[in-house]
């Protein structure tokens, strides 16, 4: 490596050169790996546990019901198809304490995702969650239009009823801000690599194949069979 | 030709180094998204592939940067034709095993619709890359490189 060169400034320039190109690099790639930490001591919205990866918990209490995990993006096409396939059979499940779900909020999608997943835990402390999921994406903004922004997630929520200045604030402080990364970082360390992805019990159902094949995820009677496990 | 080669070793630089800085760039700012491409790859532990899904697309800013100032060309070149033959397994693998993956490589990533796959495009785009860093690990001397003192390259140039 020592060099016998002459060329003193030469060997300044590359040394300047090599150690800011790897002062950027370590510098980009400790605050990234640090912001991608959980932090167990953000503050959370109601009916959410790191046990369940800070998902936000239905029917949490029943024991001996199946157990369905939802992996979605607010942002995410197919999300959107999922729910408008089974959000009528999710509600009735949840309504009638057939089974626990619990819906994770990913956000890898862009800083809209963050911002929708941040008013959705706000909604969820007025007890809003699935009418806020409804009506988000019943009326789905193309991915990272700009569309997504304070006053569309308030006044999204005013069209269901939340007028409260808390949510307001709520949406527009990110208050739950840290609670969407430690959503992200829970399914990073259990391997979810894409959205919706739903599990029962702990398994994943079975992925459409083909346009002709739904497989459990966009056929409503194959998610039910799925989800009651007959 | 040999007045070619300093050009020809000018252009590679600018393209691997081009690709290598704007692919890490298009990720390094979604860390999700690069956690969740490399650990599609079902390759590495999950942790490994959560760490290397963050740090990589730095690493490539990094190696692409250096190409493209022209200093310490070897080893940067190096870096990014062993990154490509990595990738190019990787991929491979995927598509063996019958894997329904997006590499990945410029953001994106994770499990895609199989109609999507892309993976001999991938593979071939990765192949001309690492060839242009072949290339630079065999011909280091270029136009325009901040660096103009050889010596300090892994083995003396020509």
């Amino acid at each position: 490596m020592s060099s016998k060169a002459p060329k003193g400034s030469d060997n300044t320039t590359r040394n300047l050169v090599i150690g800011m190109v790897v002062l950027v690099v370590a510098v980009g790639a400790i605050f990234s790996v640090l912001s991608n930490k959980e932090n167990t001591s953000a503050s959370l919205p109601s009916s959410v546990s790191k046990a369940d990866g800070y998902g936000i918990v239905f029917n949490g209490d029943l024991t001996g019901v199946p157990v369905v995990d939802i992996w979605e993006d607010f942002q995410c096409p197919v999300c959107a198809r999922f729910e408008q396939t089974n959000s009528a059979y999710l509600e009735k499940i949840i309504e009638e304490k057939k089974a626990k779900v619990v819906f994770h909020t990913l956000s890898f999608l862009g800083p809209e995702s963050a911002l929708s997943a941040n008013a959705a835990a706000c909604a969820a402390d007025e007890n809003k969650f699935l009418g806020f999921h409804k009506a988000f994406y019943g009326n789905q903004p193309a991915e990272n239009s700009g569309a997504v922004t304070v006053d569309y997630l308030v006044s999204l929520g005013q069209s269901l009823g939340i007028t409260s200045d808390k949510y307001k604030s709520c949406v527009a402080n990110l208050d739950y801000k840290e609670w969407v990364n430690n959503v992200a970082a829970s399914g990073s360390e259990k391997n979810i690599n894409s959205t919706p992805t739903v599990l029962v019990n702990g398994k994943e159902i079975r992925r459409a194949t083909s346009n002709t094949d739904l497989g459990d995820y966009f056929d409503p009677a194959a998610f039910a069979k799925a989800v009651e496990g007959k | 030709m040999k007045k070619a080669q300093p050009w020809v070793g000018l252009l590679a630089r600018l393209i691997l180094g081009g690709v290598l800085l704007v692919a890490g760039y298009l990720k390094a700012f979604t860390p999700d998204k690069s956690m969740m491409a490399v650990r599609a790859y079902d390759v590495l532990p999950i942790w490994l592939a959560n760490i290397l899904g963050i740090i990589l697309p730095w690493l490539e800013i990094g190696a692409g940067l250096l190409l493209i100032i022209g200093v310490a060309v070897r080893y940067a070149a190096i870096f990014g034709a062993a990154l490509m033959v990595v990738f190019i397994i990787a991929i491979s693998q995927a598509w063996a095993r019958g894997l329904s993956i997006d590499c990945g490589c410029f953001g994106g990533g994770g499990t895609i619709d199989p109609s999507k796959t892309r993976y001999l495009e991938e593979i071939l785009r990765d192949t001309g890359l690492a060839v242009l860093g072949f290339y630079l690990l065999r011909y280091p001397v270029t136009k325009f490189a901040v660096e103009k003192n050889k010596s300090h390259e892994l083995v003396q140039g020509e």
